[in-house]
Order: C-alpha cells, then structure tokens, then sequence
C-alpha cells in the first residue's frame, strides 16, 4: 500500500487544485472558527441582558464540540478534491492505462478509498489543533471533555469522502458528478428536515417520541453526531423536540460507511472501465 | 511457443455483439497484426485481454499462465488513445507508469530519446501536439523493455516522417526477438510491418495466419496475375490484349486497362507483344495480389460502420 500512495502523491503534488483546495480549507477551518469566536466573544456577550444566555463555545468543555461542529460546513472541500481526483482518472483515461501497466482494480480502488481515509485523517487532526488552539485562546484550563466529538468528525468526514468515492466510481463525469453530489447533498438536508418537523409534530400532537427520523438518513447520519453545543437558548426548545438516539444514528453512520464502501469496490471491479 | 492465447471469446454490449467467440494465438516474436475495419472490435478485443473490459464468454492467457497485473506489469500497452495525466510533464506521467509496473524508472530518458521526446520532457502533456502525445504513449510502453508489446492504431496521429519512424521502430523491436501485437485499420501498416495477421470484421474473425498465407491462399486465385497497363489508344490496346496468350480478362479502368493473367505471364512478354503489335505502352504496373484486395475478398466491399 505505501508504493500506491507513493503513486497517488506523484499525482497530487503537481496538481494545482489540490494545492489551492489544501490551503483554503486549512485557512477556512481557521477562519471559519474564528468568526464564530470572536462574534460570540465580542458581540453575543455585549448584548444587554446576554448574562442570562451567557456562553463561550469555545472554552475547553465546548472547543472540541464546537470546532468539529462549524468545520463541519466546509467539510464538503476534502470530498470535492477526491471527487475531482477520482474523476480526474475517467476524464484522461488513466484509470485504464494504470490497469493496462499493472494495477489490479482491487489495488485502484482500495488507493482510492485508502486517500478518502487519509483525507478525512488529516482534516481531523486539523479540527483537533485548531479546537486546542481555541480553548487555549479563551483562556480556559485544558481539558478532553467532549473530544468524542472530534471523533464524530472524523466519522462525518469519512461519510462524505466514501460518498465522494462512490458517485465518482458510479458517474465517472467530473461536472455531473460533483452536480449531483450538491443536488443530493442539499435534497438529502431538505428532506431530513422534513422529516425531522413531522416528528415535532408527532410528538405534540399524540406524545410519541420516535426520536429524529431525518437523522437516519446516508449523510445526515453521521452529520447529526454533531450539533452547536448546549447553550441557554437551546435549552429553551428541548423541550418539545424529539429525543437524540445518539446510538442509532451512530450505527447508522457505520453502516451506511460499509455500503458505500462495499458498493464502490463492487462497482469497480465488476464494470467495465 | 505462442504468447497469447485466446478461446472463445465474446463480449456482448446489451444486443451487439462486439465479438463473437473469437480464438487465434499469437506465436512467440512475431509481428502480429489485428486488422479491420473501424468498430469491428479490434480494442474490445486488446481491452478484454487488458482487463479493463470484462468478456461475456471465453477465456484467454498469456504464455500459457493466466492473467494478472504481475503479467501486465511485464507487457507494454498502448490503447486507443494516449492516457496521460494533462496537468504533468512527460517524465513525471512516465515515473507514473514505472512505479506501477515496478521497473523501468532508469529507462525514462532513454525512451524519451528513442521517440525523439527528451527536449519537451519538462513541457506538460496539455501542451503536446496529438503526434507527440502518441510517442509518449509508445515511449511508455518501452519501459523496462518489456518482451511483448502490444499496439493500437500505433501511428495515429503521426506525420509520415513520425510514422516511417514508428513502423522501424517495430520492426527494430521485433529483430530483438520482442513479441508486438498491433491493432490497425490500415492495410499498408500491416502489410509493411506484420509478420502475422488475423483479420477481424463486426467481431467475427474471419482468418489469421501468417502474412504470407492470408495473402497467397492455396487455390486457384493465388496464382493469377493483375497488370495494369494504358496507352494512347485504349481501344486497340484492349483488342490486342484479349488475343494474347494467357491473358484471361480485360477490364476498362478510367484511362487504363487492367488486365488478369495466368502467373506464367511476365511484365516483360506483355511489353514485347504490344510493341510488336504496334502499340507502345505508357504504363506498365504489375499489382502484386496485396492484403488490400485480399481484405476486400474476406470482408466484402461495404464500410461496416
């Protein structure tokens, strides 16, 4: 496996979108971060009456939770990137001409999957420095509570590079593939959302929790390991929303893990290339 | 000894069929031409021994062992089109290749030379012109000289200084005792380089053998002779012509006449017949049977696209 990626990193290191996709997401996750911090710092906590609400998500009982929260919402960068490096390998053909020299398809996709791997690796380490930076920033003493959540981003960004797979092995076209990863993306929020009001509704009107369905689907499985920590105003709407099995959707997000897995490396080494 | 062998093998896209249970081998160091026409199933056919295309049926090996990537790594491929990383230079696409087959890295620059590559060996593939995007192709196949090569449409794109360069460069590796399969619509090619030659048409495989016997079957056809022939007067040329000798047909074409004659009738007896009968000749060609009309026989006259 270390000569394939050897191979995949001749590839990635003259290629100029990789470099600028790697240094804007760096930056994003850092600045990303600390917009949120500072708005929090300078103007939620200057607003009168903020005593009452009074939160700071970034001191080391929340750094963790937070930063892997708001990472998430660029986190659909790393998986483009491999979108486009997969694609890239259809585009010029060289999927084929690095079977025809000496690949078996098993090696192709299991490097592919193994750079998805990778990329979800090294966007975590990301998100845990940036989260330690935070928490030292604000000033608070070091502390691991609620690391599992840097956890759950790795989980989160291993979804989105294995769906990222998947739609490259099944479309193969760069531009259609990426479109209709957005589409889905965007129908699969909208649709969980949905569902997720109706279970409002439900519980409401006759009681029955059945807990948020909306979360059980492929990516808002592992999406919805990670929320905006508690705070005061959250609190507030508990309440009347259905309970969070953290457990089912956690499962779930393995399980679909596996299928796309399975379903890519399937895909790969039955078709024709 | 052959290098590859294949049985029975078929490939069906929905209802096409773009091979139909073909089997032939190719022996050890020949020169082995796949002929025919376009979408007749030449690259379905180099694609399936590839395995980058599956087959519905059959089955097929090389040296006797069955398929894997450690017997690709040994072979060098070109097919279809040159594939190439558009965004790197030729000698990092190339260490690419090495590293997959595991050898070859200290032959980049020797292949870069040997197709005339090594000066724009910094210049991104994008940049390259279709010819030399094809050199690089065939630069790549020469990695780690491989014994067995195999070719598709090896001098598409080239000008025909390129081309001339390519069919010597084949023959070249040919003498060094390498085995190179060659896909090819174009007869010439074929005729010029191949040693060998299976003829292939809508997936069907219609003959192979060698050169020398696809050509020149056994049989009455084989022994004829076609002369084309013209003077200034066409009409007294032809009634001389049908009485002399061993000559079986005359048949008009445009201002010359082509003439199908017994073997045993030479160039020179037509030449010193027609003078002596009062007609000097202004052209005199005698047309060895060529694969051409040899391939028309087997495949009919019809484009099959």
């Amino acid at each position: 496996m270390t000569d394939l990626l050897k191979i995949e990193w001749i590839k990635l290191r003259k290629y100029i979108v990789f470099k600028l996709m790697a240094i804007f997401f760096a930056v994003g996750v850092v600045a990303l971060n600390y917009i949120v911090y500072t708005v929090n710092k300078n103007i939620v906590n200057n607003v009168p009456g903020a005593g009452l609400v009074s939160f700071s998500p970034y001191d080391f009982k929340n750094t963790w939770q937070s930063t892997s929260y708001a990472t998430g919402f660029i986190l659909i960068l790393p998986s483009l990137l491999l979108m486009l490096l997969f694609t890239n390998e259809y585009t010029y053909k060289t999927h084929r001409q690095n079977i025809i020299d000496g690949l078996s398809r098993r090696q192709f996709i299991s490097v592919k999957i193994a750079m998805a791997f990778i990329f979800a690796l090294v966007s975590t380490v990301l998100v845990f420095f940036t989260a330690l930076g935070f928490g030292f920033a604000s000033g608070t003493t070091f502390s691991f509570h609620g690391v599992v959540f840097v956890a759950y981003f790795f989980l989160k960004a291993l979804s989105y590079n294995m769906v990222a797979v998947l739609f490259s092995v099944l479309i193969r076209r760069t531009g259609f593939a990426t479109g209709v990863f957005f589409i889905y993306t965007g129908a699969e929020n909208i649709i969980s959302q949905l569902l997720n009001v109706l279970c409002i509704k439900i519980k409401r009107e006759d009681g029955t929790d059945l807990g948020n369905i909306g979360d059980y689907l492929p990516m808002n499985a592992s999406d919805s390991l990670l929320a905006f920590p508690d705070n005061p105003i959250k609190n507030l709407s508990k309440a009347i929303m259905p309970t969070d099995y953290t457990w089912i959707a956690f499962s779930l997000a393995i399980l679909y893990l596996v299928v796309f897995y399975l379903w890519s490396r399937w895909k790969f080494l039955k078709a024709d290339l | 000894m052959s290098v590859l062998s294949i049985d029975k093998l078929s490939k069906n896209y929905r209802s096409i069929k773009a091979l139909d249970n073909v089997s032939f081998t190719v022996p050890s160091q020949t020169v082995f031409g796949i002929l025919g026409p376009n979408g007749s199933g030449k690259t379905t056919l180099l694609g399936i021994i590839m395995d980058i295309l599956k087959a519905s049926s059959g089955s097929y090996n090389w040296n006797g062992q069955q398929s894997t990537n450690e017997v690709r790594k040994k072979i060098g491929t070109l097919l279809e089109t040159p594939n190439f990383y558009h965004y790197m230079n030729a000698e990092d696409n190339l260490l690419i290749a090495a590293r997959i087959k595991g050898r070859g890295e200290g032959d980049i620059e020797k292949v870069l030379r040997i197709v005339n590559l090594y000066e724009r060996r910094k210049s991104k593939f994008s940049t390259y012109s279709l010819g030399m995007k094809q050199r690089l192709a065939i630069a790549s196949t020469l990695l780690g000289d491989p014994d067995i090569l195999v070719f598709d449409e090896p001098t598409n794109g080239l000008d025909p200084a390129g081309i001339a360069e390519i069919r010597e460069l084949i023959k070249q590796l040919n003498r060094q005792g390498k085995t190179i399969i060659m896909a090819s619509h174009i007869l010439d090619e074929v005729e010029k380089v191949c040693t060998h030659v299976a003829i292939i048409q809508k997936g069907v495989m219609k003959t192979y053998g060698s050169v020398q016997d696809v050509l020149h079957p056994s049989g009455v056809q084989a022994s004829k002779v076609q002369i084309e022939i013209a003077a200034a007067d066409t009409d007294k040329l032809r009634t001389i012509l049908q009485g002399m000798p061993g000559v079986e047909s005359v048949t008009a074409a445009e201002q010359e006449l082509l003439i199908l004659c017994d073997e045993s009738v030479s160039a020179e007896q037509v030449n010193k017949y027609c003078f002596e009968q009062g007609v000097i000749l202004n052209k005199l060609q005698v047309k060895r049977k060529s694969l051409e009309t040899r391939f028309l026989e087997i495949t009919g006259k019809q484009s099959d696209r």
